[in-house]
């Protein structure tokens, strides 16, 4: 098979599908159904929980209907400072942190990994450096960044950056390390100049390993900015939850949290994605 | 000057505890241009290291490659290489591939032209279909062409390939060395490939470098192949020298492997009822007439005079015989009776050895067989073979024989020129190890050879040749085997040369006597032995003798002479007619202290006092003339006379054989 016919999509017949797929689907919504019940019987016995036909009934309009709602036009998208704008807008607002972040972890990352991975004395020197750096967790960066950037905006973004970038360095450095010496040989015997040699071998070999650190750095940083907009925040999805906390508003929360563990999901199936159409080959 | 050339180059890596492990020790390799050369070892002889070092991919510790007469220190495009695991860039298609190392090393070519080079190449090696693919959808095989198609593609000066076929199936592996083959042929590209398979090696290469296992591992020999190009994968087995060389190849590989496994144990030498060594390695070749050694062991005559473990190692051929023994792998060893005389003179050009012997094991035993074929186009005796080789000018006639000096070879030649055959331009002569006679018979890559038994029987029985002639109606009663040792090996241990000497005495009057032949018959077809079915054993040794399938068979007595008629006495004089022989085929020099030399390789002091403690009949030799079939008068105190007056020979070298100065120079 080849990898243009892959990626064609067959033309998509319900029927079909479903009859292929009906064990895949119906067993997760099974599981899914039994565990609103339990939830379900759960809060009604302890009352301190809003069962899901109460989070759904509470927070039908307007936030799962209408996502992307702003409550005070006047405000316009200003709104979102208030918190009174739909999680929709919320979300896109912390996929922008994190994307400014994410990208920043990625370029110096990899950068960082692929001159490590080059130099076996600086690997040894950096290495106890960063592997004492990437235990500390991503919230007690908090009091630093701010200190840093003195606002929270930066200090988010530098959260995600600080967070996401150690599997960057790392499963690069490994990559260049790892590579074949057979591609080292034929770069030789061809003499490849330095430019070449990178562009046309160093890079394109290590891209599978790149593509792993990628991805376990797009999942950190998803839970760091939660984190992060939690406790210092003004808008984002986080800041969406501790808000409808303090206002005691427990089903809002619960929905935030389905919203962030879909949008988690999708972030590292786009990152997976992404990998696949540039290493098709390996 | 050759065109690359690897000077005297040493490789050592440094270990981790501060020692030195010494890879490659002084290879000296000289190659001309649009020659292609296998590597052939055991892993870790260091073969892919050498090529690297030709690559640049690796520095010599010592020496260097010189390539046009220009030290190689880098690595680069002219010498480039074909990776054992195909080192293609996964992420680029096959096109990409060639263009990549097209456009860096072709760069000053407009674009057009490369492009031209790049599809000419993805033709060339049949990839039209998958030049758009990556390499992962490729199969082995065409991983491999793409990696061939990108090395020729530059246009290297000289091609390293390093394994390129080892991962393959036969199919494929078979389609990929031809069109290799014919890739080379037509570019005149110089080529090195690093192999570990005989056929391959042979098929592809116009020299075949063998090298020794490390640590200091080294060129231990390097083989011809003179097999005519173009050549066919189908058809190189035919060649006449293609079982000889492969043979002489698989040979040096295992005894590659035995040298490794005799270096992990190291034999120190056991003494007990007074002798030197009791723990002794005899070598032997599958012959009916290795039964002395055979009964020896068997019969407990070894262990009866103090030799208690004798190994008897079986060998492959003659010349693993005299490489045993020169290398002192082997003690000693049954010898064809020329065999110790050539060493001695240092035949093939190797240093002379001076070697000894004390007595001869047999009398007798060979015969010439002709393929079938030559019977029915009405060959019956030497006449009707002269005629047949006569009428036929254009095909080569090639007889088999088991080793240059053995007295097959001689007396063969002896018989032929007899009847103005020349041995070397009427006919030709290939050396083939005894077992392997029927083979090559049966393969036709020979019409007829002189050998031993069982494989002249062997080939009557199942009809595929006849006997023409035994050395009855030759020269009967030559000797034929004798015990060969080192001269310095018999002054080193004396006392356990003369239990040795005593020992095979007695097993050789148990031999003659007939009463004995079926227990011994039984005791040669044994695996380890002979290892030929008792049917095409029998005759000769214990039935009359065979000559045409389907054919009264004759008894003839003393076709195989193991005691009688003072078989065992090693007279000077036979082994005179042998020198001459030797000098008259040009195998070694005569030598002009020939009595020197006779009194030195004959231990007759040993012989008689081996007979004298045993209570036997002790005959001193005669000096009298003596003559063969034809009824030519040799006379011992002429001998150059007598090799002066044969109408055939090879031109003639006398040369005085200096055995102290050999004595001295190895030490």
């Amino acid at each position: 098979m080849t990898a243009t016919a892959g990626r064609r999509l067959p033309a998509f017949d319900i029927a079909t599908f479903f009859r292929r797929n009906s064990r895949r689907i119906i067993a997760p919504v099974v599981a899914l159904f039994i565990a609103l019940v339990i939830w379900q019987i759960f809060s009604s016995v302890t009352q301190s929980l809003p069962g899901p036909i109460q989070v759904i009934q509470e927070t039908w309009d307007p936030w799962i209907i209408c996502p992307f709602f702003v409550g005070d036009e006047s405000f316009g998208l200003n709104g979102l400072q208030g918190g009174d704008v739909g999680l929709g807008w919320q979300t896109i607002a912390s996929l922008i942190r994190v994307a400014i972040g994410y990208s920043l972890a990625s370029i110096i990352g990899i950068i960082v990994g692929v001159i490590i991975g080059i130099s076996p004395l600086l690997y040894q020197a950096v290495d106890p450096m960063f592997q004492v750096l990437r235990t500390v967790p991503p919230l007690a960066w908090l009091p630093i960044a701010l200190a840093i950037f003195k606002d929270s905006g930066p200090a988010g973004i530098f959260i995600i950056f600080v967070t996401a970038i150690w599997p960057i360095i790392y499963n690069t450095a490994v990559g260049v390390q790892q590579m074949p010496q057979d591609y080292k040989n034929v770069a030789k015997v061809l003499r490849l100049s330095g430019k070449e040699y990178f562009f046309s071998i160093l890079l394109p070999s290590i891209v599978p390993y790149m593509f792993t650190g990628l991805k376990l750095g797009i999942g950190l940083a998803w839970l760091a900015i939660v984190a992060a907009e939690m406790l210092r925040g003004d808008t984002g999805i986080g800041f969406y939850i501790w808000n409808a906390y303090n206002s005691g508003a427990l089903s809002e929360v619960i929905l935030a949290l389905v919203y962030i563990g879909l949008v988690g999901f999708m972030l590292d199936k786009l990152v997976g994605f992404a990998a696949t159409l540039v290493s098709s080959d390996k | 000057m050759a065109f690359l050339e690897v000077d005297h180059v040493d490789r050592v890596f440094p270990l981790p505890n501060g020692a030195k492990y010494i890879a490659l020790s002084n290879i000296e390799l000289k190659i001309q241009r649009g020659e292609f050369i296998s590597l052939i070892g055991h892993s870790g002889c260091g073969k892919s290291t050498l090529l690297n070092m030709i690559a640049g991919l690796d520095r010599p510790t010592a020496g260097g490659i010189v390539l046009e007469g220009r030290q190689a220190t880098r690595p680069g495009p002219d010498r480039m290489v074909v990776f054992q695991n195909y080192s293609l860039l996964p992420w680029l298609t096959v096109r990409q591939n060639i263009s990549l190392a097209v456009d860096k090393v072709l760069s000053t070519l407009p674009k057009g032209e490369r492009r031209g080079i790049v599809e000419h190449h993805i033709d060339m090696v049949g990839l039209r279909n998958a030049a758009d693919k990556k390499p992962k959808e490729l199969s082995g095989g065409m991983k491999q062409r793409v990696a061939i198609a990108r090395a020729l593609a530059i246009r290297p000066k000289v091609l390293l390939l390093d394994e390129p076929f080892g991962a393959l199936d036969a199919l494929t592996r078979g389609n990929l060395q031809e069109q290799l083959m014919a890739i080379c042929e037509e570019s005149q590209m110089t080529c090195v490939m690093v192999t570990h398979d005989v056929d391959e090696a042979l098929l592809l290469s116009d020299r075949v470098v063998m090298m020794t296992n490390g640590p200091e591992a080294h060129i231990g020999q390097i083989l011809e192949v003179p097999i005519p190009r173009p050549r066919r994968r189908m058809e190189v087995v035919n060649h006449p020298s293609y079982y000889a060389l492969r043979s002489e190849i698989v040979y040096f590989l295992n005894q590659q492997k035995r040298e490794k496994k005799r270096k992990s144990v190291q034999k120190v030498a056991i003494a007990r009822h007074g002798l030197e060594k009791i723990n002794l390695e005899i070598g032997f070749v599958p012959l009916t007439d290795c039964a002395p050694l055979v009964v020896a062991k068997e019969k407990g005559f070894f262990a009866r005079h103090g030799l208690e473990e004798v190994n008897l190692s079986r060998e492959p051929s003659w010349k693993a015989i005299a490489e045993g023994v020169a290398t002192k792998r082997l003690d000693g060893a049954m010898m064809v009776a020329g065999m110790p005389l050539a060493m001695t003179l240092g035949f093939g050009n190797k240093v002379p050895l001076p070697m000894t012997t004390a007595i001869v094991l047999s009398r007798n035993g060979n015969a010439i067989t002709l393929d079938d074929r030559l019977y029915e186009a009405g060959v019956q005796n030497l006449d009707d073979l002269k005629a047949a080789i006569d009428c036929t000018p254009d095909k080569v006639h090639t007889l088999g024989v088991v080793h240059s000096t053995s007295m097959h070879n001689l007396m063969l030649r002896y018989w032929l020129a007899t009847s103005s055959i020349d041995p070397d331009q009427d006919v030709s002569l290939a050396v083939i190890p005894p077992a392997q006679m029927v083979a090559n018979l049966i393969a036709n890559n020979i019409d007829g050879y002189c050998a031993g038994e069982p494989w002249n029987s062997r080939a009557v029985y199942e009809n595929l040749g006849f006997v023409i002639a035994t050395d009855l109606d030759i020269w009967p009663g030559h000797p034929e085997k004798v015990l060969g040792v080192r001269e310095e090996w018999a002054n080193e241990y004396p006392e356990t040369h003369l239990a040795l000497v005593k020992a095979l005495l007695e097993a050789c009057e148990y031999c003659d006597d007939r009463r004995n032949r079926e227990e011994i018959l039984e005791l040669l077809c044994q695996p380890q032995y002979v290892g030929s079915a008792p049917e095409y054993t029998r005759p000769g040794f214990i039935d009359p003798y065979t000559c045409v399938h389907g054919e009264e068979p004759r008894i003839l007595l003393r076709f195989n002479q193991f005691y009688v008629d003072q078989t065992n006495c090693p007279r000077q004089t036979e082994s005179l007619w042998i020198l001459t022989q030797l000098a008259r085929w040009g195998i070694t020099p005569f030598p002009r202290n020939w009595i020197e030399v006779l009194e030195r390789t004959h231990r007759l002091d040993i012989y008689r006092e081996a007979t004298r403690q045993l209570g036997l009949p002790t005959a001193e030799p005669d000096r009298d003339p003596f003559q063969l079939f034809d009824g030519k008068i040799f006379n011992p105190d002429d001998p150059i006379g007598y090799l002066n007056s044969f109408e055939i020979h090879r031109p003639l070298k006398i040369e005085e054989i200096i055995l102290d100065a050999i004595e001295k120079a190895t030490p």
